[in-house]
């Protein structure tokens, strides 16, 4: 009796999970047929398979995929990123964005953008820096809020009023880079601060990529560790977890993550803070299904985004951040008032 | 069971406050300590300080001939057992899930789920009378219930030795003595050595195997709860005048307080 209970949920999830999968496919497949000419899905997957006209692989692989691709990453990368901060905090409200780390990530890269380019505006450096200079951004974001929260960084509230504090801090000298900074690279600056994939290359994305594996890797590592950090500090201990100090790798984890998606896309909002409770909310309480279904949704919802923008607004490129922003606001809201209801 | 434990000149600190001074103390084997004192003795560190809650700053803790200092997370975990004080998990979560947590230790990359684990979840789960709630969230339990899921889940770990810190503290009578039968049920049947702090002298007293009473993060005294249970020591530990008279139906030592001896309270 009881494993077959334990397997329909188990199956329940699964089934979810595929079907997530699913609408992740005909999304991403459409992200690649939309645009200012339409191409038959067919004949998308036969140029990605390696055939079609050359007219049509300019199009798809050089324009639309990279596109596509990069969503599906930093989608993904961020939906990821807030299960694990939602999880670790035992907070539905926390998200790399409430916890001040998109913005941490930004100013890094914008003040990698400002200092690192000489006078024609061209970087002296390596573009492959732009992630590390994103996540150092994002580390120093979240460990300020880890050090301001001090001896009660376990209490989330407390985490999240620093961590809104710090990422109005961030904005603030973000927006002072960006005014005092060459317009050419505020402009720049300020698309890519809005969250935008339409710009990201190949190259961008081959570095996201490589980088993504071993953090994935390491946070299915630590998913065996997330059962007994669903308790209390003393409790956790208890059963041979050192939750204060597994707490703080969660937390480096999701701010590399939230890093790596942020690098090249810029800040896209709320992704981070809605995606994973849609996940849970179709997948169940399991955590391997939970931090796939975090991914796919994610990407799921960073690909709508862009499709939406491309679809509503074309031939104007508006940055897919701010339909995430725009949905995403009003969700934010919805759930304070809901928790306020609970507690009150 | 050889590995016995043992605390040897132990002091603990919070900052400049000592809060535990040299203390000494052995625990017998498959029996129940209770540890006893009023408000801010330290008996609930000294517990804490047992399962290496608190680093001490000077002594130590063996278990058997190993210091628990040098014992890896997991080593502990699979020796030592704890209920916290107020413990908490997720209303959403289910009982199974819960106790679930107690095999924790017992399990790695290399090891995952095992029959054993399952053998040792099921035996938690009927030995504490939850098996029928393993579908329940926690969040729909009685606290009463709540507390046994919780035991589950401790005696899952299926370690020698199960710290408790105030088991008892939010519940009524009738959930005290269960809650506490359980406990001392639990100690009779597997032979666990169980360490206990209670608040409640008389629950102490029903229950101990061997009573140990702290002021000031000192042991003062330490013996049967009939060597214990001695007005004079109740009045010079918990500053309060009483009788001692005999409880007719257990036949243990019982006190009834009767008035404040010192003089902060008097009129």
């Amino acid at each position: 009796m009881k494993p077959a209970v334990k397997l329909a949920q188990l199956s329940r999830g699964m089934g979810a999970l595929i079907g997530i999968a699913a609408v992740f496919v005909v999304l991403a497949l459409a992200g690649v047929a939309f645009g200012s000419t339409w191409i038959p899905i067919d004949q998308v997957a036969g140029v990605i398979l390696g055939g079609g006209d050359k007219t049509q692989q300019i199009i798809i692989l050089q324009l639309r995929l990279p596109r596509v691709v990069a969503a599906i990453l930093a989608g993904g990368a961020m939906g990821v990123a807030g299960y694990l901060l939602q999880k670790i905090t035992r907070n539905t409200l926390a998200s790399p964005g409430v916890l001040g780390v998109i913005d941490g990530a930004a100013l890094g890269v914008v003040l990698f953008l400002a200092l690192l380019s000489d006078e024609s505006n061209a970087l002296v450096t390596s573009i492959a820096w732009q992630p590390v200079a994103a996540a150092i951004g994002a580390l120093t974001a979240i460990a300020l809020v880890f050090i301001l929260s001090g001896r009660q960084a376990s209490s989330a509230i407390r985490l999240l009023l620093f961590g809104i504090a710090i990422a109005a801090v961030a904005k603030a000298i973000t927006m002072v880079m960006m005014l005092v900074g060459p317009i050419y690279r505020t402009s720049q600056a300020a698309r890519w601060i809005a969250g935008a994939v339409n710009e990201v290359n190949w190259g961008e994305i081959q570095i996201t990529a490589i980088a993504l594996v071993p953090v994935m890797a390491l946070v299915f590592l630590a998913a065996r560790k997330l059962p007994p950090a669903d308790l209390d500090e003393v409790s956790a201990r208890g059963v041979g977890l050192n939750l204060p100090l597994f707490r703080i790798a969660i937390f480096v984890l999701s701010a590399v993550l939230t890093a790596l998606a942020v690098a090249f896309v810029g800040g896209i909002g709320f992704i981070g803070l809605m995606a994973p409770h849609l996940a849970r909310l179709l997948v169940g309480r399991s955590i391997t299904i939970g931090i796939l279904g975090s991914f796919l949704v994610g990407a799921v919802m960073l690909v709508g985004a862009d499709l939406i923008v491309r679809v509503l607004f074309a031939p104007l490129e508006v940055p897919a951040g701010t339909v995430t922003a725009v949905i995403g606001t009003p969700y934010f809201l919805f759930l304070l008032m809901r928790k306020g209801r609970t507690h009150g | 069971m050889d590995k016995r434990l043992a605390v040897e000149s132990l002091s603990v600190a919070y900052g400049q406050a000592k809060v535990l001074d040299a203390i000494s103390l052995a625990i017998p084997d498959g029996k129940i300590t209770v540890l006893a004192g009023p408000n801010g003795c330290g008996k609930s560190t000294l517990l804490r300080a047992i399962r290496r809650l608190h680093t001490p700053r000077s002594g130590r803790v063996l278990l058997g001939d190993t210091d628990v200092a040098k014992l890896s997370d997991r080593d502990l975990a699979r020796q030592i057992g704890l209920l916290a004080q107020s413990p908490s998990a997720p209303e959403d979560m289910l009982v199974e899930e819960l106790v679930r947590l107690g095999r924790y230790p017992h399990q790695s990359m290399l090891q995952p789920w095992s029959p054993k684990d399952a053998d040792a979840l099921e035996a938690a789960m009927f030995g504490t009378g939850v098996a029928h709630l393993r579908d329940r969230r926690l969040g729909s339990l009685s606290g009463g219930q709540l507390q046994r899921v919780w035991i589950a889940m401790v005696l899952a770990q299926e370690t020698s030795v199960i710290c408790l810190d105030e088991p008892v503290n939010h519940l009524d009578m009738a959930h005290q003595i269960d809650c506490l039968d359980l406990v001392s049920r639990l100690n009779g049947e597997h032979g666990r050595t169980v360490v206990l702090v209670l608040h409640d002298l008389n629950l102490a007293a029903r229950y101990a195997d061997r009573l140990v009473f702290l002021k000031n993060g000192a042991v003062v005294a330490e013996g049967s709860p009939r060597e214990l249970m001695d007005e004079t020591l109740i009045a010079r530990v918990f500053d309060i005048q009483c009788r001692v008279i005999e409880d007719p139906v257990h036949e243990r030592p019982m006190c009834i307080p009767m008035r404040n001896s010192s003089p902060r309270f008097s009129a």
